[in-house]
């Protein structure tokens, strides 16, 4: 629109591309040792299966697959997901309260659109799911970060800051092996949180994308589970078990609150593909979804114990990292001053890539942490990956003087 | 009372005062009916101020923990259910201001009414099930399997597969419109194009022009937005430009957004002389136009008129299509061709919105456009949606005791018709689905007051013989609701798109 003063609203100040996104373009090519990605490994997704789901439905469902659907999603992919929830997490859902939403970011959205004015306060984790961050961020909204340990967040300073902070709107968790942090919450502070959130009346939103990626038995109770007042919304996704590039999430709570959810949909996407609904329901009604998972899980996890054992192996002293029991993520805290951007750099230049940490902190700060995915590359590959992460940060941390990476 | 302040812990001595005694009366440490301190003396054993006290006990009343009567103290009441879960969320206050007020309740009951077997429906603008070309659709998707393998079901780039993105700019070349591939978004239905723009251009409060009447959904994407609805009425030739002149300047809009051909609900095809006047007001005040455009490959009679886009020499306009209309609804893709530094924004706004559009529908729909299916498909739709159209227009045109005021549109998806004035449209949509047919009020297409009372029939999901009949039933429903029977509307569950 040259010669056209083009006025975006004021909420686009406050979204930028990210620089990171520009040097993680690089990693695209075969010769990176990527650790950056977010993604399920390529290799385990049952593409040739949803494949020849999508020809049969074209033959058999055909007009259904291409129609509009309600705005709440198709009935069946509803059913499947109440169903889901009860079997697996022990939550109780009807299909009434569940919202099929186009991949959880928009379940993001739609929190921000339902709840969030300019100035009203989001308490989060930090670090927290940087999408989260990005989705509230154009409601304009104040971000405090409660502290969090390995047990997930410290609920006497949330408690705290319920008690201090104005306009508190939502409590945003991920309880379950944590993007960027792979921690999880113990159920302790599930439960308390689940009290809290009631004692005070601000809803909470557990976001559960990886609470089926658990290596070590059964997945812990989710919040939902200990909420009595109707306060928690959950938010799942088929991402991380299915495919990421069906765009296919659910939120789920109370029914009065769900409706809210189906409003702001509506304006936002009318409905989510019914084809992708119709393919995720009858890959669960017909394969078996939990043997599929518990072969993805074996495989991370064999990649995720490859990059502990590689990471004790190759780490200099004085770096500190989380130990997952589930996910696709681990934490790597370096000495205070160092900058995971600089390091980053350098990692390039040895063709291996990470995602500085900073960009999981809705105010910024914490730039000597890093975030490392271990699923997305076969073990030979990430233990040649972490020999070489190593080598660039020993040589980085040694004359810490003298080092370039250090921030004066 | 037992109460210790921690002056070093930062957080105000009142809330510290207010957190202590509520731990207390909720643990029933303080009994119900238990008098608090007067304030006087609590301060000053404490030695804090008065008015510290003071704000607490104010907190505890605002809480229902306490109650005060001048001359009797401070009580405690009956302390909430420990585990208050049965304690009422204050949700209308946690809920955006917006998010409340965008809620149409006849909108979700006649559109669950539809979901209804029997009924026949005029209500949603759907195409035709039997032309979608299911045999295509699914030969497309063995070869999808076999070239594109996984990666139809990884994430693609936000701004759309890079393939579909060339692909739509040579297609929209074929409407006179010169787009390269950086000029083209692919959005997740238009829906959701226009709820970007809204995004990207509106702060609460900014004022926007639509036509009168409009598209539902867009009022919807609008009020969410906040924004402030100006409507500028739609005559037989589109937009009334001499009125939007003085809109512009009163009003200062961020946003024009009109559907010049075959506006849902309308029917009207905009003039060429209003399109040119509209362009040059919204350069003179440096607004930019959506222009949504769905319907203009169902032309079914006289020439077409370029569309607002392809006249636009300014990059001012910033258009929408999809192919929910002419292929089907259910993949929600659709496209936005638009400035680069536009498109950077709606690529921002976009990813915190659902990160991309769903890859498999993408590849699905690039192929078909590609392998050029789409033009013999347009050819039958023609042929089909004409008949319908006709039908639909005898079958109102036909002598009633009613009076029914319509225009035949040369194309679309939709007959605007004119119904009695007087006529309660929720009591006639009662009727109506008691009768087994559905419409959309043309209430609902109004940002005000709806001025002219109206009805909206969509020609083109039914059969000729259903359209004969629904219109059958529709004429009875309004008869019948001439004579002013009050009847009982039915409740929603589903919630269908208005389209």
């Amino acid at each position: 629109m040259e010669g056209f003063n083009l006025r975006f609203a004021s909420r686009m100040q406050d979204l930028r591309a990210s620089d990171i996104r520009e040097i993680l373009k690089v990693t695209q090519s075969p010769d990176v040792i990527s650790f950056a990605g977010g993604l399920p490994a390529s290799e385990l997704l049952p593409a040739r299966e949803m494949a020849e789901l999508a020809r049969e439905l074209l033959l058999n469902d055909g007009v259904r697959a291409l129609q509009y659907a309600p705005t709440e999603g198709l009935e069946v992919l509803r059913e499947v997901i109440a169903r889901r929830l009860s079997d697996r997490f022990g939550m109780q859902r009807r299909p009434d309260d569940v919202l099929v939403v186009t991949g959880s970011q928009q379940a993001l959205d739609l929190t921000g659109k339902v709840f969030l004015d300019e100035g009203d306060v989001v308490l989060c984790e930090g670090p927290t799911y940087l999408g989260a961050i990005n989705a509230f961020r154009a409601y304009q909204p104040r971000f405090v970060e409660i502290a969090t340990d390995d047990d997930g967040m410290v609920l006497s300073e949330l408690e705290r800051r319920l008690e201090s902070v104005d306009r508190v709107k939502l409590i945003y968790v991920v309880p379950d092996f944590q993007n960027p942090s792979g921690r999880r919450w113990s159920v302790e502070r599930r439960r308390r949180l689940a009290d809290l959130a009631a004692r005070f009346g601000v809803p909470v939103i557990e976001d559960a994308p990886y609470g089926d990626l658990c290596f070590d038995g059964e997945p812990f109770p989710p919040v939902a589970l200990f909420d009595r007042a109707g306060l928690v919304i959950s938010l799942g996704t088929f991402s991380k078990i299915l495919s990421p590039g069906m765009r296919l999430g659910w939120v789920t709570g109370e029914s009065s609150l769900v409706r809210k959810y189906v409003l702001a949909k509506q304006g936002a996407d009318l409905h989510t593909s019914s084809l992708t609904q119709l393919l995720a329901a009858r890959f669960v009604l017909e394969y078996d979804l939990d043997a599929h998972i518990a072969r993805i899980r074996d495989v991370y996890h064999r990649r995720c114990r490859a990059m502990l054992a590689a990471l004790d192996e190759h780490l200099p002293q004085g770096v500190r990292f989380t130990r997952p029991v589930g996910g696709l993520f681990l934490w790597v805290e370096l000495p205070e001053g160092t900058d995971a951007r600089a390091l980053l750099e350098q990692c390039l230049e040895e063709n291996v890539a990470f995602v500085p940490g900073g960009a999981f902190f809705a105010n910024g700060g914490h730039e000597n942490t890093l975030r490392l995915n271990f699923s997305a590359m076969p073990e030979e590959r990430i233990s040649e990956g972490i020999r070489r992460f190593g080598r660039v940060l020993a040589a980085a941390l040694e004359p810490v003087e003298a080092g370039s990476v250090s921030r004066s | 009372m037992d109460i210790t302040i921690d002056r070093s812990s930062g957080e105000p001595i009142y809330r510290q005062l207010v957190h202590r005694i509520q731990e207390m009366i909720v643990s029933g440490a303080l009994p119900e009916g238990f008098r608090l301190p007067p304030e006087r003396r609590l301060a000053s054993s404490l030695g804090v101020n008065r008015s510290t006290v003071l704000t607490a006990y104010r907190e505890l009343k605002a809480r229902g923990l306490v109650d005060a009567h001048v001359g009797r103290g401070t009580a405690v009441l009956r302390p909430p259910p420990k585990s208050s879960g049965a304690a009422a969320v204050p949700w209308r206050q946690l809920f955006r201001e917006s998010v409340m007020r965008s809620h149409d309740p006849i909108l979700s009951e006649l559109l669950a009414a539809t979901e209804r077997t029997g009924v026949i429906s005029f209500s949603i603008g759907l195409p035709a099930p039997e032309l979608i070309p299911l045999q295509t659709m699914e030969e497309l998707s063995l070869d999808i399997m076999r070239d594109a393998g996984p990666a139809a079901f990884l994430h693609c780039p936000t701004e759309g597969l890079t393939l579909l993105r060339e692909t739509l700019a040579e297609w929209v070349a074929s409407r006179g419109i010169r787009a390269k591939t950086s000029n083209m978004l692919v959005v997740s239905g238009s829906q959701q194009g226009l709820d970007l723009i809204a995004r990207v251009f509106l702060d609460p409060g900014d004022a926007v022009v639509v036509e009168e009447p409009t598209y539902v959904g867009a009022l919807q994407t609008f009020r969410v937005a906040q924004a402030r609805l100006v409507s500028v009425p739609v005559d037989a030739e589109g937009l009334r430009t001499d009125i939007l002149a003085s809109v512009l300047e009163h009003h200062r809009p961020k946003l024009i957004y009109t559907l010049p051909t075959f506006q849902n609900p309308s029917g009207v095809v905009m003039s060429l002389e209003r399109r040119r006047s509209l362009l040059e007001l919204a350069a003179r005040w440096h607004v930019p136009i959506v222009e949504d455009d769905p319907y203009s490959e169902l032309r079914y009679e006289n020439d077409a008129l370029p569309s607002l886009k392809a006249l636009d020499d300014r990059d001012q306009v910033l258009y929408l299509s999809t192919f929910s209309k002419i292929l089907f609804p259910g993949l929600r893709v659709g496209y936005v061709v638009v400035p680069p530094a536009v498109l950077r924004q709606l690529v921002l706004a976009k990813q915190g919105a659902d990160l991309h559009t769903n890859s498999f529908g993408q590849y699905l729909l690039e192929r078909f456009v590609r392998e050029e299916h789409l033009s013999a498909h347009l050819e039958r739709l023609r042929v089909a949606y004409r008949r319908r159209r006709d039908t639909m227009a005898a079958a109102l045109a036909r002598p009633r005791a009613v009076n029914l005021r319509f225009a035949v549109p040369d194309g679309g998806f939709y007959i605007w018709c004119g119904i009695p004035a007087g006529i309660e449209q929720s009591t006639l949509m009662a009727h109506a689905t008691s009768r087994g047919v559905s419409f959309l009020p043309g209430n609902a297409c109004f940002g005000a007051d709806s001025p002219e009372n109206a009805v909206r029939l969509n020609f083109t999901h039914c059969s000729e013989e259903e359209i004969t009949v629904g219109v059958e039933r529709f004429v009875e429903a309004l008869t019948e609701t001439a004579s002013l029977r009050p009847l009982h509307r039915t409740d929603g569950v589903a919630t269908s798109p208005v389209v």
